[in-house]
């Protein structure tokens, strides 16, 4: 498949007409808002509006959906910065550096930040997309079993960290998410586990609602406990772009992360959540200034924002060029393209090859599109965080509330996510990070499910784990990333006991 | 000005309060259709797609609710515990008939009132292009000449295509090793890959790739041959007597009033005819198999009964 140049700039001049440039940004509009609304993810909202591209042309619909998509991976980031609530489980990371940067005073910033870097990897994801997908694509199949559960581990080794303070507290937690992972149906045999006999626990810990719980719920509890003695948090919005400061200084992150974020968007399976917590745990072991993480590091938020943006260009790759839907998303989307007469994968490339450059097209406008709407709705969202606390604790309780029944339409959900707000409220009250929870869930049940598949592929002969090199690079990775993290961390820690003690000197002094 | 907009606006409520009774005819409000898959899923577009068609026929706007979890279980409950008035109702879907035989719910199809069947698709078995075998027997022979090598990805553990993977293995006595995956697409996705042998899904989810001349059909496991690939012969054809489909139609809670079933039946079966539906259907490759009221209930006692003995002959069933 080599790259066609005529054909591109006519898609571009196909894509560049008022009503795909209308339905882009209609797409992204919403999905920006869906991707804020905590308990409607872009998969959501992709799927919610399928049926209404029923019957309208293949690229006026297309464009929509990829301006939705691309759209809710940045929204996430809204909520995760100004309210602690990740609107998207691709923004989990998000929460760690942008909340603390928002109650320094810093949304802003903050803001300005999470869309440039989300801007800056959904336009490299979709500049690989359009270049290196047959290249990218051969990866994507070389993933089985035994890779899915070596990523799996990789991903695990990134507990130490965002573990905070206390790498034992960071392990707990980790161990409880995978404790709790294992609720619900056995992955091979099909029997529930753990339930109760409770029909609603056989799929586990309905993950939007936790996700709910231990961010948004649990903050609420704990503004609650301050009541009284709340401070409003002064914020400066008068940014629209990060500082060129700014941008130099997370630039490597920048890079780096949007690599990551796209290879990772292409294998089959691993989406945004993931490609932002690896990406944020690399940035952190790379950083020269670890012990800032944590407490509102820009580079951090960077990191993760820009990884889950560019993971959907990654996404599009093995959907296009296979047939194989990267991510929860493109999965939906590969429905959507059924249904507008178009079979992705190689046959779309022989028959359909202009669709294909449209959709190119289509998808690095919506990062465009994003960026100035985006911009225009900084000013707006940004004010939540000037809101008097005590309207706005209230208010996020009921929306966390109404985010955790709208997932299944189930009560049930409601209760855990008041469970583990409570739990989230204890842990953080004793200092124990509440991320390793949710990256043991993400990642848990697919160690889990793909160490057992490989299993019974090779008949229970565990020397099917070291048989592929993919798998075997990564379980190394994953140990070098273990050492290097823990002897990171105690840099830190040693780092931190200093200034403690000066500052306790200045104290005394 | 605006206390009598104020007013207006009141007289015309109670009006509306007073009038709506003498007027009650079957439906005055939206119906609710649940839907116990996820929003984006096969059976969640089909739904939609029929729900907006039946839309214009029943007079009143259809809200598609989708009520996922425990593999079904949930929404298929929330279908049989709802007030049987006709405002609700849903799709069920083959799990109504596999679950109770895993111990997993504690109904079955009986406590539903079966409206109409809408679709039934066959099992296919689908190689990788490159496999040395062409045929399903040539299949099981080979699996027979390597015993431990044969892997067969399916959907998800007790899923109709593990059924029918476990049925048609039974039938030809060889020994294979069923690998479950989240879903049809994952395995489809492992199979392209070579990282198994062989999926047991439907035609439709491994159209794309045979068309691409990545995957190639062995036999389907219906009584007719397929109408996409109507090359491929059906696994009675090859001498393996199996038959084995999935299925969606809609239900309602037991006790609805008979003419407001006739006039959701009439709907539903206008739209099922409409040429919007039909042409989605063809684009989504569904095969349509339309049964009414009275067929679908001989066909799910039917049904009930091939899939428990199934599964307690595969060890899926609970003891």
């Amino acid at each position: 498949m080599e790259f066609n140049w005529g054909l591109m700039f006519s898609s571009y001049a196909a894509v560049f007409t008022p009503g795909i440039l209308f339905m882009i940004c209609v797409g992204t509009t919403a999905g920006i808002v869906i991707g804020a609304l905590p308990g409607l993810t872009a998969t959501m909202g992709v799927a919610l509006l399928v049926p209404l591209t029923f019957g309208r042309p293949p690229l006026e619909s297309l464009s929509m959906l990829m301006g939705i998509y691309c759209g809710a991976m940045y929204g996430g980031a809204i909520s995760a910065i100004l309210i602690r609530t990740p609107g998207t489980p691709a923004a989990a990371a998000t929460v760690m550096e942008g909340y603390p940067m928002a109650k320094r005073g810093e949304a802003g910033r903050a803001m300005a930040m999470a869309l440039f870097a989300s801007f800056f990897g959904g336009v490299v994801g979709a500049v690989i997309m359009t270049f290196a997908s047959p290249f990218i694509s051969s990866i994507a199949l070389e993933f089985g079993p035994v890779e899915y559960f070596a990523l799996a581990i990789f991903g695990l080794s990134v507990i130490i960290s965002i573990s905070g303070r206390s790498l034992i507290k960071g392990m707990m937690a980790g161990f409880f998410g995978l404790l709790i992972s294992a609720i619900g149906f056995d992955p091979i045999s099909g029997f529930p586990r753990f339930t109760f006999g409770m029909v609603e626990m056989m799929e586990g810990p309905p993950f939007i609602p936790t996700l709910i719980g231990l961010f948004a719920v649990s903050e609420v509890f704990n503004e609650v406990q301050k009541s009284g003695v709340t401070q409003q948090v002064k914020a400066k919005l008068d940014q629209y772009l990060p500082s060129w400061q700014d941008i130099k200084y997370c630039f490597r992150e920048l890079c780096r992360s949007s690599i990551i974020g796209t290879v990772i968007g292409a294998i089959p399976g691993a989406g945004g959540d993931i490609a932002a917590f690896i990406s944020y745990g690399e940035a952190k072991r790379a950083s020269k200034n670890p012990e800032r993480y944590g407490h509102g590091e820009i580079e951090g938020l960077a990191a993760s924002e820009c990884a889950n943006n560019s993971c959907s260009g990654g996404a599009m790759i093995p959907l296009l060029s296979l047939g194989v839907p990267g991510d929860a998303v493109t999965a939906v989307l590969l429905g959507a393209f059924v249904i507008q007469g178009l079979q992705p994968g190689p046959m779309l490339y022989k028959e359909h090859i202009d669709i294909v450059y449209q959709i190119f097209a289509s998808m690095m406008l919506a990062q465009f599109a994003m960026q100035f709407i985006g911009m225009a709705g900084i000013q707006l969202f940004a004010r939540v965080i000037m809101v008097d606390r005590a309207i706005l604790t209230p208010a996020i309780f009921v929306l966390s509330v109404v985010g955790a029944f709208a997932m299944r339409s189930n009560i049930f959900d409601v209760y855990t996510t008041l469970a583990f707000g409570i739990l989230g409220y204890v842990m953080t009250r004793y200092d124990y990070p509440l991320s390793p929870i949710l990256l043991a869930l993400i990642l848990g049940p697919m160690a889990e499910a793909n160490l057992r598949r490989a299993m019974v592929i090779s008949g229970g002969d565990p020397s099917i784990l070291v048989s592929r090199p993919i798998a075997i690079g990564l379980m190394v990775l994953a140990v070098i990333s273990l050492i290097l993290s823990i002897r990171g961390h105690q840099k830190v820690e040693a780092r931190m006991a200093e200034m403690e003690a000066q500052f306790e000197k200045a104290v005394a002094d | 000005m605006k206390r009598r907009t104020m007013l207006a606006g009141a007289v015309a409520l109670a009006a509306g309060i007073i009038v709506t009774p003498a007027l009650a005819a079957y439906p005055d409000k939206p119906v609710t259709v649940i839907c116990p898959w996820t929003a984006g899923g096969g059976t969640d577009v089909l739904l939609r797609a029929l729900a907006k068609a039946a839309e214009k026929h029943l007079g009143q706007t259809i809200n598609v609710v989708n009520q996922t979890g425990g593999a079904g279980a949930i929404g298929h409950n929330a279908i049989r515990a709802a007030r049987p008035d006709g405002y609700t109702l849903g799709m069920i879907t083959f799990e109504l008939n596999s679950l109770p035989p895993q111990g997993l719910v504690p109904f079955t199809w009986k406590d539903f009132d079966p409206l109409m069947r809408i679709n039934s698709d066959p099992a296919a078995l689908t190689v990788r292009q490159d496999a040395p075998y062409n045929t399903v027997r040539g299949f099981m022979d080979y699996a027979k000449a390597h015993p431990g090598e044969i892997t067969i990805g399916n959907s998800a553990p007790g899923s109709v295509w593990h059924i029918a993977a476990g049925l048609a293995a039974e039938k030809t006595g060889v020994q294979v090793k069923h690998v479950p995956f989240d879903g049809a697409q994952p395995a489809v996705t492992a199979l392209v890959g070579g990282h198994i042998k062989a999926v047991a899904v439907s035609v439709a989810e491994v159209k794309g790739q045979v068309q691409a001349g990545n995957l190639k059909l062995l036999g389907v496991m219906s009584a007719d041959r397929d109408k996409i690939f109507p090359d491929v012969p059906t696994f009675k054809e090859q001498g393996v007597d199996v038959q084995f489909y999935t299925w969606r139609g809609l239900g309602l809670p037991k006790g609805v009033p008979a003419p407001i079933k006739t006039k959701l039946a009439d709907a539903f079966k206008k739209a099922y005819d409409s040429p919007e539906f039909q042409e989605f259907a063809a684009k989504a490759s569904l095969n349509l198999a339309y049964q009414n009221s009275a067929d679908f209930t001989k066909f799910l006692d039917q049904n009930y009964k091939d899939v428990e003995a199934v599964m307690k002959s595969l060890g899926l069933a609970k003891k």
